[in-house]
């Protein structure tokens, strides 16, 4: 059974020529471009990992406020918002901070001592514009930054990647749709034979058989067409991305491994849908 | 090839007919084909159905080898039902049955020997042994010199010819002829006809669809007549 039905396979691939060979290539194109996406996607984790990121807001409370309204404040805050985490940075720690940071002003802090500066109370979260609501508090002189542009960059690189993905689908249903039609065409010029086959008491696995060998030989030719093209597109672009300073590795194994199983099942399955339904609508 | 292959319609149907058909009727979208046919066939007679064009003499012919179901009413070939057959016991039953086409149905990638030798493989008949018998039935047939030609190199009575040698070459117990000497001249027709009659003689049951009166009356056989989709006569021809 498998001796005819690779004898007749041969013949019927030997019978389409070039035919087959480029039918597989252009198969392989839309598979390999939707693994392209994926990969290029995969560069974007990091980035997009960003907009996921926690956040710091300084908020500074008014110096009147005692050490027990600061703790009741913040106890308060933390009650009504569970996202957020606050401390209160110490004076000390404060004046530490800004005297690192504007070495000019070591000298009025020495001088004034850290007692003149506002308490200060950090809040860690996942949403630093939240924090803006704070702006109307009558306890608090001041809060910022509510906007990160490690978030911005991290929330556009998230849309882009989701962009890539529907590209990467859309590529992968032109596959499909092309798988379809493809073998369609290939079971529509063989249908007469198949017909007779049948006719003359043949099983549907003798029928099937050299057609799903017919079908199968191109589906590999495919498969690996598409790994070579994802492989040195994916290298060549990440050799593009180096001098930016991306970390571009080449494309991950399932992506190569779920490329090549697309590439084999999608004309298979639609093989076997086409010659079921051809069964049906020739008597069997 | 197996003995039960070979000896094909080894159950025969209820009161020991090869065919049984009862109440058998076939629409065509809103077109009745065939009206309630009712009809049975012992084994190892020669049979003609003949009717004019439209009366359904292929349609009949393609329920008995199961290339479609009848709108209702019961088909019986060799004691198993065929109308409620399922599709993967299709290729048993069109294993029992030599069916020659009226129009040929012949592979067009394969050569005329091929042609007849494919049919084997679906007996499980080694490819040299299918070669050896397919050669012999050519030779009978007159075709063996034409055995390397692709079927569009034939002429209309060679292809013809072609597809009765693959409808014989593994000697099934029913045989249905769909106009088998349509395409044939007077003398390949008489030819015929005797090929068909020592296959019937040696015990095969012969069911043969014409309107060439010359071969009905070339023989004295059992002859059916349909007209519109009912058989108006069952007896010897001329009635």
């Amino acid at each position: 059974m498998i001796r005819h039905s690779l004898a007749e396979g041969w013949l019927l691939l030997r019978s389409r020529g070039l035919v087959s060979p480029i039918l597989a290539v252009a198969l392989a194109i839309p598979i390999s471009l939707a693994g392209v996406t994926v990969s290029v996607r995969q560069w974007l984790a990091p980035v997009v990992e960003l907009g996921e990121r926690e956040s710091v807001v300084t908020v500074l409370l008014h110096p009147r406020l005692g050490a027990a309204e600061r703790r009741s404040w913040i106890d308060r805050q933390a009650a009504h918002h569970s996202g957020w985490r606050l401390r209160e940075v110490g004076r000390e720690e404060l004046a530490e901070r800004l005297s690192r940071w504007f070495p000019y002003l070591e000298e009025l802090l020495a001088r004034e001592g850290p007692e003149m500066l506002p308490p200060m109370v950090e809040i860690v979260t996942a949403e630093p514009t939240g924090v803006a609501v704070l702006r109307d508090d009558a306890a608090v002189l001041a809060v910022g930054p509510t906007s990160s542009v490690n978030r911005m960059v991290g929330r556009v690189a998230g849309r882009f990647a989701v962009v890539l993905l529907v590209v990467a689908a859309a590529l992968m249903a032109g596959a499909l749709l092309f798988a379809g039609v493809w073998v369609h065409l290939e079971l529509h010029r063989n249908a007469e034979e198949i017909a007779i086959m049948r006719l003359m008491g043949a099983t549907e696995s003798t029928v099937r058989g050299p057609f799903l060998v017919a079908v199968t030989a191109p589906a590999l030719i495919a498969a690996a067409t598409s790994v070579v093209i994802t492989v040195v597109t994916v290298g060549w672009m990440a050799r593009l991305a180096a001098p930016l300073g991306l970390t571009a590795a080449g494309p991950p194994w399932w992506v190569l491994l779920a490329e090549a199983v697309t590439a084999v099942v999608l004309p298979v399955a639609a093989a076997h849908v086409t010659l079921e339904r051809h069964a049906s609508t020739t008597g069997g | 090839m197996s003995t039960e292959a070979l000896s094909g319609l080894g159950g025969l149907g209820r009161r020991g007919h090869v065919i049984r058909i009862r109440g058998v009727t076939k629409d065509y979208e809103r077109r009745q084909i065939l009206r309630g046919v009712d009809l049975s066939i012992d084994p190892g007679e020669l049979v003609f159905l003949t009717g004019p064009s439209g009366a359904g003499k292929t349609t009949l012919l393609r329920l008995l080898y199961a290339a479609e179901r009848p709108t209702a009413g019961e088909i019986w070939i060799a004691g198993d039902r065929v109308d409620t057959m399922t599709r993967s016991e299709l290729p048993r039953l069109r294993r029992k049955i030599g069916v020659i086409f009226q129009d040929f149905k012949l592979l067009r990638r394969k050569t005329v020997l091929e042609n007849v030798t494919f049919v084997l493989r679906f007996h499980g008949v080694p490819p040299k042994e299918a070669g050896r018998r397919a050669y012999q039935v050519l030779k009978r047939l007159g075709l063996h010199h034409r055995q390397s030609a692709m079927p569009e190199a034939l002429s209309g009575g060679e292809q013809q010819r072609v597809a009765i040698a693959r409808a014989l070459v593994y000697q099934p117990r029913l045989i249905l002829a769909d106009e088998p000497t349509g395409n044939l001249d007077a003398d390949l027709a008489a030819e015929l006809l005797s090929l068909l009659c020592d296959i019937n003689y040696q015990g095969a049951t012969v069911v043969v669809a014409t309107h060439d009166h010359a071969l009905l009356e070339s023989l004295p056989a059992r002859t059916l007549v349909l007209h519109r989709g009912t058989i108006d006569y069952d007896g010897r021809w001329p009635p």
